[in-house]
């Protein structure tokens, strides 16, 4: 790791869709893209060419990744895998997947054309995703991120439910809301200079909660048992009930399983299309509620676990999110753990990939016992100065791991088989895309062979902008949600058992 | 043949059948039952709470350990209430009403029974109604309130007023916890006790009544 690093910020400017990011020198340009929406099919393993690129501008040397899949003439005129990517210099770049929102990685979707533009929007409780869509072409225009002003009123979920619990609380959430997206909009239409006129859809997912805020819900049925709500459904508004006055475009939030269970999974099932498979297969989102859904087109389970914040580095003593500073991935070479850190800067903290690793490979090294426990009762160990993995954070990981491995397991009972009968898992969202997939095995995270675990990417987005394109999301969804069973883990006798069991690490790599 | 000190190695590392063989052979062999329960079975407890507020133990030992001390009590129990041994306090615990989370309840549960408490679990999404009646029925004198989402926690202070409309406030100690359950939450609500983890519950209960 060099320590020289170039505190000059770098521009990557994405051209046709007049959107600059910055970021450090050295970066992995995968960090930068993926925050935009753009999808890594492969997990960013250089395994396929999903988030092929083409340098318009700039320098950016091509890997042995690149030489492997791109030919002579591909190269030269500019082609590299993103995910293998470090950027060194400004740069401008062309996204190939925007060209069409069906992925390079051969997933058969026959989208249906249609009139004018759409906007997809991933509204997360952190972070929010909008596409300006071509809905003639299939082609991205411009993408825009945000972080989600709700935030201010409680990071995690409950408590943003508890915020809102008040009329004057939900009135504050609600508007703080669609005015951000409405802001994102109007910046997507303007960076793409089309008319406002021309914008016919949006369609926004997100958990219920959000889906509940955005669409004016009183959340206080979200906010203790049995976390039922009579507003689960597509839910269908004019820009004019949400104060975008100069658009008048139909807004779709797609419908929700349930309390936990929220549209941003529906979407991450229309992405996966595990509803149409033949074998079991399990889409598992690696946030604070640990949502998951498994099955086939003969049926779907789906659950919340509960996983806690762990895996975005919340309550990690020195945790923090996967940003500059962050030790985001550990290495046992000859017998020690070596780190990376995000920006090659001194380190300020660990993100969840990073306490993942460290924690696989402290296993290897037996400086973790498979019961959790530090060597010689240590306290803390030392990653990276001044970085330490405390006994307590070590714990919070085995209580986060606990709770999703537990979650495949019973709703693979529930499906009628064991998690060997499960032919293939997808991993949602942010983190699934940074996780090592071998480190969340070797701690038990993932009970399931590594060649059946798929990185899936922001499935969430990629759904709704399926969504876009069909004449019907009312139709396109009622399969969906006709099919699923939504369950109460915490209510199933055997949870307790086997979410202690699950607590314990394997006491070697399988 | 095992000696009877290994009674509180086998509880401390949770072997559930070596503590239940040890206790079997104790008592027909004429081993005071109390005794067996005092010198041996809650001092390994208690070890076993400390090395869990000292992160050395986890949920699994804790729940293990637990499991051993539960079946070697079952042998134990019916001799005691036949010498008219009383425990060291009833307690009728339970998650408040809206709340499904059970783990950290059992924790604490397991932990005051394996302290010489008798254990009234209501199981979880208990409403003020059913702690009311429960406290009256079984003549409790410490009620547990358990609570992990900050949108249920506000449920435990309708419980304690539910508990004292009902004329019981005087006859049972309250006490709380759960994740975002606080000292200062406690007082505020009027709670007897409060402890951030399910060993020092122990250590709370028995402050509480007087006793150990």
């Amino acid at each position: 790791m060099s320590t020289e690093s170039n505190e000059r910020p770098i521009t990557i400017r994405l051209d046709p869709l007049d959107k600059v990011v910055h970021v450090r020198a050295g970066a992995p340009l995968q960090d930068a893209l993926f925050a935009l929406g753009v999808e890594f099919p492969c997990g960013g393993r250089g395994t396929c060419k999903g988030c092929r690129i083409k340098v318009l501008k700039g320098d950016l040397p091509p890997t042995d990744h690149d030489v492997q899949k791109f030919t002579e003439a591909d190269i030269a005129a500019g082609w590299r895998l993103a995910c293998q990517a470090h950027v060194k210099e400004d740069l401008v770049l062309h996204v190939s997947q925007w060209d069409s929102p069906i992925l390079s990685d051969n997933t058969a979707f026959a989208f249906d054309p249609q009139d004018g533009l759409g906007v997809a929007v991933d509204l997360g409780t952190t972070t929010l995703v909008a596409q300006l869509l071509d809905l003639t072409t299939g082609q991205v225009l411009a993408v825009r991120t945000a972080l989600n002003p709700q935030a201010r009123h409680g990071g995690d979920i409950m408590s943003r439910v508890e915020f809102g619990v008040s009329a004057e609380g939900q009135a504050k959430l609600k508007d703080l809301i669609r005015r951000e997206i409405g802001r994102m909009i109007r910046e997507l239409v303007t960076a793409s200079h089309v008319a406002p006129a021309a914008l016919h859809r949006c369609v926004i997912v997100g958990n219920t909660v959000m889906h509940h805020l955005f669409c004016g819900h009183s959340v206080e049925p979200l906010s203790h048992y049995p976390f039922e709500t009579n507003h689960l459904g597509l839910q269908v508004l004019t820009a004019k009930d949400v104060g975008w006055d100069e658009f008048t475009l139909r807004i779709e939030f797609l419908p929700c399983f349930g309390g936990f269970v929220g549209s941003d999974i529906v979407a991450g099932v229309l992405a996966t299309r595990i509803h149409e498979s033949e074998q079991i297969e399990v889409l598992v989102d690696l946030g604070t509620n640990g949502e998951m859904i498994m099955g086939n087109r003969h049926g779907l389970f789906c659950a919340a676990t509960a996983a806690g914040p762990a895996f975005e580095g919340a309550r990690i003593y020195m945790g923090m999110r996967a940003a500059t500073g962050a030790i985001s991935r550990v290495h046992v070479r000859d017998g020690r753990l070596v780190c990376d850190v995000i920006g090659e800067g001194t380190p300020r903290g660990i993100c969840g990939s990073g306490l993942v690793d460290a924690v696989a490979g402290a296993l290897d090294l037996g400086l973790v016992l498979p019961n959790g426990r530090l060597l010689d009762g240590a306290k803390k160990m030392h990653l990276l100065d001044p970085v330490v993995l405390s006994q307590t954070d070590i714990r919070q990981l085995q209580l986060a791991k606990g709770a999703i491995s537990a979650g495949v397991q019973l709703l693979a009972q529930r499906c009628g088989t064991t998690t060997d009968g499960v032919a293939r898992l997808h991993l949602a969202g942010a983190f699934g895309n940074y996780i090592n997939v071998s480190s969340a095995r070797r701690i038990g995270l993932l009970p399931m062979a590594e060649e059946k675990i798929v990185a899936s990417g922001n499935a969430a987005l990629h759904g709704a902008k399926l969504a876009l394109f069909s004449r019907d999301t009312e139709r396109l969804c009622a399969p969906i949600l006709k099919l699923t069973e939504h369950m109460t883990l915490s209510s199933d006798p055997k949870f307790q058992d086997v979410y202690v069991d699950e607590m314990s690490f394997p006491a070697s790599g399988v | 043949m095992s000696n009877i000190t290994e009674l509180y190695d086998a509880i401390l590392t949770g072997n559930h059948k070596k503590a239940v063989e040890i206790t079997d052979t104790a008592l027909k062999g004429g081993q005071d039952p109390k005794e067996l329960v005092d010198k041996y079975m809650i001092p390994a407890m208690d070890e076993v709470g400390r090395r869990f507020e000292a992160n050395e133990y986890f949920v699994p030992e804790l729940l293990i350990a637990a499991r051993a001390m539960k079946g070697a009590l079952n042998l134990v129990r019916p001799l005691l209430l036949a010498q008219k041994v009383a425990p060291a306090g009833r307690v009728v615990i339970g998650t408040v009403k809206g709340d499904l989370h059970d783990i950290g309840k059992n924790l604490v549960a397991a932990m005051l029974e394996g302290g010489g408490f008798e254990i009234i679990d209501l199981g979880v999404d208990v409403s003020a109604e059913k702690f009311v009646a429960a406290i009256k029925e079984k003549g409790a004198n410490v009620v547990c309130l358990s609570a992990l989402l900050t949108t249920t926690m506000p449920g435990m202070k309708d419980i304690i007023k539910a508990i004292e409309t009902a004329g019981a406030r005087k006859q049972v100690k309250v006490m709380v916890g759960g994740a975002p359950v606080t000292k200062q939450y406690a007082d505020q609500i009027g709670a007897d006790g409060f402890s951030d983890n399910a060993s020092g519950a122990v250590t709370e209960a028995r402050r509480l009544l007087g006793v150990g």
